[in-house]
């Protein structure tokens, strides 16, 4: 099973359709995890698209590529990417967030076997990652190991654990990407707890690490390939994202939880509409 | 890779696929060796604690199967969970403080709520430790007892810890293996004990007292039975070297067929042993004079384990005197 081969532009068009499946599942729940859905788009349009070796008929085949959520509140985008990919049917997405619904706040793995981890207690997806890691390689599969970690959860002291331990072992067939757009509950993360510069900390640990801008689909998909081809080490993309990415006048504010009202969801509808130039 | 058992120890469900190395070893580095050797799925980690956790063996002898992660125990179990969600049977391996406590919401995320077969296996239960307050696990029956799909197994000694790996890979889905240190040889000529999931073993049987007991208390018991035996008083003694699941139809029958019941335990008396037996009569309506030997709900500190133990209360006297004031009371 080889990767899917879209283009940069097809990848920036799944993009857009999950920024609109966002701002209409938060408003469906009034208030919710947009800012950051709307930035890591680009992400997950980037990985299930473009990079993920999945079967859209069978979940849990060993042989696939894992991706764990580690910012597993991260759920609008999520599952609007399970269901663009076909691994989630549709109309589940209706109920999202409803009483007896498997699509919670917090991604659990009631979802199924693309949920590869229950996170959502931070810190703890890149450990799991290194297992999968560490497992896949002595079982001779080819699989890679992806985890997406927010910048806040940097904080949390097993990510640094898990960190010496994936260098330590010299897991090459692992690809963190750290989503640093900059917001936890508190805050902007660097008035929390100083985190610059990032990918240093991480190339001191042994990583291959990588800044990127994580709204150009182009530099995505550049360092995707590069992880790819990294030996002997583990990949860190710290990827720049933008909260609110993609909708102007979101863009920027920094807001754990935002609210969206009917009128600004449908402003953000009619910007995502548009046919790019 | 081996035929079935040749000791009969128990009803497990594939005892063929631990073999009978697992079962008949009177130490955990060679059952845990034996059963790596006949299941290609078991790896093995450690948190820089080969010697004191047996590991040893499978780290010199199976290289490929050893993953050494360093002072790190959050990370290993994550690890574990990753590990046994890519298809493998992790054993995890440190103290038992460590192994449970320092890594309660991590066992409950990544091995106990996805009921992986995470395999914990924790070294030094209870007081048994001269580090002091920071190496005894007082409280971690308590809390993995309180983990949803989480077994929790303190076998009595090197005779039933082959039977307790066994039991620990029987079962689908997350284990607790509560360990001593072995301080001496093991008697060979002691014979092995089986060790099934939610069942007790009565090892010895009596009419005045029942005593209900786990790992290393286990010898106590016995101990206490020869005191009490000394006293006119016979008793039953049963190892409930299954914490959980518990056999609470054991626990109930013998509440019914004695006028005293004692527990012993090398844990807190609140949330283990002692706890689950006296849950387990209240919902079963058997009212009984019934006693807990255990940690009194105190932090203890440094000491050699006689001594601890004589201070904290945890001998075969203590256990006797309990049964003994128990059936004073009118």
């Amino acid at each position: 099973m080889t990767r899917n081969t879209y283009s940069v532009p097809e990848l920036e068009a799944r993009a857009r359709v999950l920024r609109r499946h966002v701002v209409r599942l938060v408003e469906k729940v009034k208030i919710g995890y947009l800012q950051q859905g709307l930035g890591a788009a680009d992400i997950f349009a980037a990985l299930y698209f473009g990079e993920l070796r999945l079967r859209e008929n069978d979940p849990d085949w060993p042989g696939r590529d894992r991706c764990i959520l580690s910012t597993a509140h991260n759920t609008a985008v999520f599952y609007a990417t399970l269901v663009e990919r076909g691994l989630l049917p549709p109309a589940l997405l209706d109920s999202y967030t409803d009483d007896g619904s498997a699509l919670e706040v917090n991604a659990s793995e009631r979802v199924g076997a693309l949920v590869e981890a229950t996170c959502g207690s931070l810190g703890q997806g890149l450990s799991v990652a290194v297992g999968m890691a560490l497992s896949v390689r002595r079982q001779k599969l080819d699989s890679r190991v992806y985890v997406i970690l927010g910048d806040g959860e940097l904080q949390e002291g097993q990510v640094w654990e898990a960190a010496l331990a994936a260098a330590g072992h010299d897991l090459d067939n692992l690809c963190m990407i750290i989503d640093r757009n900059c917001m936890q509950v508190e805050g902007h993360t660097d008035k929390v707890v100083r985190m610059d510069p990032v990918g240093a900390k991480f190339a001191a640990f042994g990583w291959h690490a990588v800044d990127i801008d994580g709204n150009d689909m182009g530099q995505l998909t550049a360092a995707l390939d590069a992880a790819r081809g990294t030996r002997g080490k583990p990949t860190l993309i710290v990827a720049n994202t933008l909260a609110g990415s993609g909708v102007p006048f979101l863009e920027g504010q920094l807001a754990h939880l935002a609210r969206l009202t009917p009128e600004d969801a449908a402003r953000a509808m009619a910007i995502l509409d548009e046919v790019p130039a | 890779m081996s035929d079935a058992p040749e000791v009969s120890i128990g009803g497990f469900k594939d005892a063929r696929r631990y073999g009978r190395e697992t079962l008949s070893a009177r130490s955990y580095g060679k059952a845990l060796l034996a059963a790596a050797q006949a299941d290609p799925r078991i790896v093995v980690l450690g948190a820089d604690l080969t010697q004191p956790t047996e590991t040893y063996l499978i780290r010199d002898q199976m290289p490929d199967r050893f993953f050494m992660l360093g002072i790190q125990e959050a990370n290993m179990v994550g690890v574990a969970g990753g590990m046994a969600r890519a298809g493998d049977i992790p054993f995890a391996h440190s103290f038992c403080v460590f192994i449970t406590r320092r890594v309660y919401d991590q066992v409950a995320m990544q091995a106990a709520y996805p009921k992986l077969p995470v395999k914990l296996v924790g070294f030094i239960p209870g007081l048994a430790t001269e580090l002091g307050v920071s190496h005894q696990a007082i409280d971690d029956v308590a809390l993995m007892r309180a983990l949803p799909n989480m077994a929790v197994i303190e076998p009595s000694g090197p005779e039933q810890i082959g039977a307790a790996v066994a039991a620990a890979l029987d079962y689908d889905g997350p284990v607790y293996l509560r360990l001593a240190i072995a301080r001496a040889r093991p008697d060979e000529s002691a014979p092995l004990q089986p060790l099934e999931l939610g069942k007790g073993l009565v090892l010895r049987e009596g009419a005045d007292v029942a005593i209900l007991a786990s790992g290393m208390m286990v010898a106590e018991a016995l101990g206490a039975a020869d005191l009490l035996q000394a006293q006119g008083l016979s008793a039953t003694v049963a190892n409930m070297a299954s914490l959980k699941p518990f056999d609470h139809a054991l626990t109930e029958r013998l509440a019914r067929a004695h006028p005293v019941m004692v527990t012993a335990e090398n844990h807190s008396i609140v949330g283990g042993l002692g706890s689950v037996a006296a849950e387990t009569l209240a919902l079963a309506g058997v009212a009984t004079r019934f006693g807990m030997v255990g940690v009194q709900d105190v932090f203890a500190e440094g000491g050699t384990t006689p001594y601890l133990m004589d201070k904290y209360g945890l001998t075969a006297r203590h256990i006797a005197d309990k049964a003994l004031a128990l059936r004073r009371r009118a």
